[in-house]
């Protein structure tokens, strides 16, 4: 669904992000270019610790010290990122872009009602002109996300809902500026798997009456496929592979998003045996100028012992595999 | 909070309470000293004499009868008379506690507005030279003598510069009619300024020399708790609200940060409230401490052992309120 013509909404080169370790400088983000369309929802794939997350508040600029960020390009509706202040920064956060967290328990503030934690993004925004605005529009909103007697419980504390009300509290509040970009870290891997659904779909409605671009961070491809328009996977925090979402889970091209399509189980094929990727992920630090993917990969051979760049495969998709064309097609 | 909740509290005073008296009232009467002997001194007396002086204030009862009078008296509100002073102890302490009582609420004062913004300072710029300084300068506040520190202070800014008076509460000239028996708000109510900025001077190095020791402690634990609390990811998600800064550490951290300071600073106030001796004995301040200090050398049984009570419903109370503070700072605890 990528357009050419068209400027993105959100665009990202060269991306990398570096915390020191007691090993060396650890590239937890190394090199990663991406970009988000108007109205597109990008799907982020990648185990814990593969730098997904740590890549958008790279972008959102809440990487906390000593993290060093930087980049070639960060784009943002026309407006340059990088040469933005901290203050102009700010203003975006929360305004344009959002974000959602994992665990809405620990996300929301447990000394602080409802009723502060939205209004206070719309009142420091200016979205709203008083407190009374800013209550009748948090009202609003938290009904918008489904919280029954929305009215009611304005001036609950968060630990007063229950889980699934709670991420639905969290979602509102980021939405509570009707930003054009939201980026949804794990939005469902806290949850009930009847809630899981309820929420997902609560985020891709919002999606559509909003017209937002959504960015889904998820360790489950089972989310994405139902709600992205396009894939990346991340893995030892380099992209290892991008496309349409539909091509890049029918036929993968890097080893990894195969391995974990695999371990994906799946009801139409209960008889399917599940086969995990072997072995770990590597530990955040100096990596050696070698594929990542080396000791885990079935495929390994002598031309996998080098730095593999990310190269395109037509059908604007992208493998960081020497073997892509094999493993698309194979 | 429900009203039934507190109540249920407040009877839960009553086996604490019980049980603080049983405890002073042993430890008081079996210590070794008798009090008449101390009170007749080297002076010559009769037996005779002595005995009257023992059944006057009668210690020539049984051990339990005493106990089993004190309680009810103590039920009605009376203490008895002073051995030492010939008064109603009630009286004897109520002249005392108001000193006591307004030098532990500037000392606390004083160290909460030194302690919690440098607290917060020093965990958001951690390991900054800020923190460096802080985090020392504590250690010093902790080991310091009060006896030590106050002299300090009075010789430089009493004796040296002159700001501030050496002792006392307040001058002869100034004294104005007691309401609250607080000094700094009586003279307020009586509209005397002058009288107002005499006492507040002679307040100042007592309260000083209270509030440092304090102060470092409490700046230690805000520290230490608002650097775990800052890691949180409703701070990151505040963050990620585009709040101002200072919203962000100052409610959404600092709020859930001071759970810790607050209990600490209970402690510390009911340490205070029972009169700090040495600090007394250095400024001339007409508190608590020396008093019950003094009755315990000439064993003034009544005087102790109302004293002791007065100091465990203290801290009964105090932790009652830091449990409701408790409560206002984070919603999720219940009592």
């Amino acid at each position: 669904m990528t357009d050419a013509s068209r400027t993105p909404l959100l665009e990202v080169r060269g991306l990398t992000t570096i915390f020191p370790t007691r090993a060396g400088p650890a590239r937890v983000v190394d090199d990663v270019s991406f970009h988000v369309d108007e109205g597109e929802c990008l799907g982020v794939v990648g185990e814990s610790g593969s730098g997904k997350s740590i890549t958008f508040l790279s972008v959102l600029g809440l990487v906390r010290p000593p993290g060093k960020v930087s980049a070639e390009r960060m784009m943002f509706a026309g407006q340059d990122l990088l040469a933005l202040g901290e203050r102009a920064r700010r203003a975006i956060r929360g305004r344009d872009i959002a974000i959602t967290m994992q665990d809405a328990l620990t996300a929301l503030n447990p000394a602080l009602t409802v009723a502060t934690q939205i209004t206070e993004v719309m009142l420091a925004h200016d979205r709203a002109g008083s407190m009374d605005e800013a209550r009748a529009a948090a009202v609003e909103m938290m009904r918008l996300v489904g919280i029954p007697a929305a009215a009611k419980r304005l001036d609950d504390y968060p630990h007063q809902f229950s889980g699934g009300m709670r991420q639905r509290i969290m979602i509102a509040t980021a939405l509570a500026c009707r930003p054009r970009l939201l980026i949804a870290d794990e939005p469902t891997t806290a949850l009930d798997v009847t809630i899981q659904a309820q929420v997902l779909e609560l985020i891709a409605e919002l999606r559509r009456e909003l017209r937002m671009s959504v960015v889904l961070i998820t360790h489950d491809l089972g989310v994405v496929v139902e709600q992205a328009d396009r894939i990346m996977v991340m893995y030892a925090g380099q992209v290892v592979e991008e496309g349409a979402a539909r091509e890049v889970i029918e036929d993968a091209a890097h080893p990894y998003t195969a391995g974990l399509l695999a371990s994906m189980p799946s009801l139409d094929t209960l008889d399917r045996p599940i086969h995990p990727i072997r072995g770990q992920a590597p530990m955040p630090g100096p990596m050696p100028p070698l594929c990542r993917f080396l000791d885990r990969c079935e495929r390994t051979t002598e031309a996998c012992r080098k730095s593999v760049p990310l190269q395109p495969i037509g059908g604007g998709r992208a493998s960081r595999c020497v073997w892509a064309e094999e493993v698309a097609h194979g | 909070m429900r009203l039934g909740k507190f109540v249920e509290r407040f009877i839960g005073l009553i086996p604490v309470l019980f049980g603080v008296s049983v405890i002073v009232f042993l430890m008081i009467t079996l210590t070794p000293g008798d009090p008449v002997e101390i009170m007749l001194g080297d002076a010559r007396s009769s037996p005779e004499q002595e005995a009257a002086l023992r059944r006057d204030m009668g210690l020539d009862r049984p051990i339990h009868e005493r106990f089993f009078l004190f309680i009810a008296n103590a039920l009605r509100g009376e203490f008895g008379l002073s051995f030492f002073h010939r008064r109603p102890v009630i009286d004897v302490i109520g002249e005392r506690l108001p000193a006591t009582i307004e030098l532990t609420l500037v000392a606390l004062v004083v160290a909460l507005a030194i302690a919690i913004p440098l607290g917060v300072i020093a965990a958001v710029k951690r390991n900054s030279w800020l923190d460096r300084v802080a985090t020392v300068g504590s250690l010093f506040g902790v080991s310091m003598p009060g006896f030590w520190f106050g002299i300090l202070l009075i010789l430089l800014f009493s004796v040296k510069l002159g700001w501030f008076p050496v002792s006392g509460r307040i001058g002869f000239s100034a004294e104005v009619r007691s309401v609250t028996g607080l000094l700094l708000i009586d003279t307020l109510i009586a509209g005397r300024l002058d009288s107002f900025w005499q006492a507040l001077r002679h307040i100042s190095l007592p309260a000083l020399t209270l509030a440092l020791p304090m102060a470092a402690v409490l700046m230690r634990v805000t520290r230490s708790s608002m650097i775990e609390v800052l890691r949180a990811d409703y701070v990151l998600f505040a963050e990620a609200k585009g709040l101002a800064k200072a919203r962000v550490i100052g409610l959404h951290a600092l709020k859930n940060a001071l759970i810790p300071t607050v209990t600490v600073a209970a402690l510390e106030t009911g340490s205070l409230l029972g009169g700090n001796m040495i600090v007394e004995t250095v400024f001339g301040w007409p508190g608590l401490g020396r008093l019950v200090v003094e009755a315990i050398f000439s064993r003034n049984y009544p005087l102790v052992q109302a004293a002791v009570l007065l100091y465990a419903v203290t801290y009964v109370l105090l932790n009652f309120l830091a449990d409701l503070i408790y409560t206002w700072l984070n919603p999720k605890v219940r009592l």
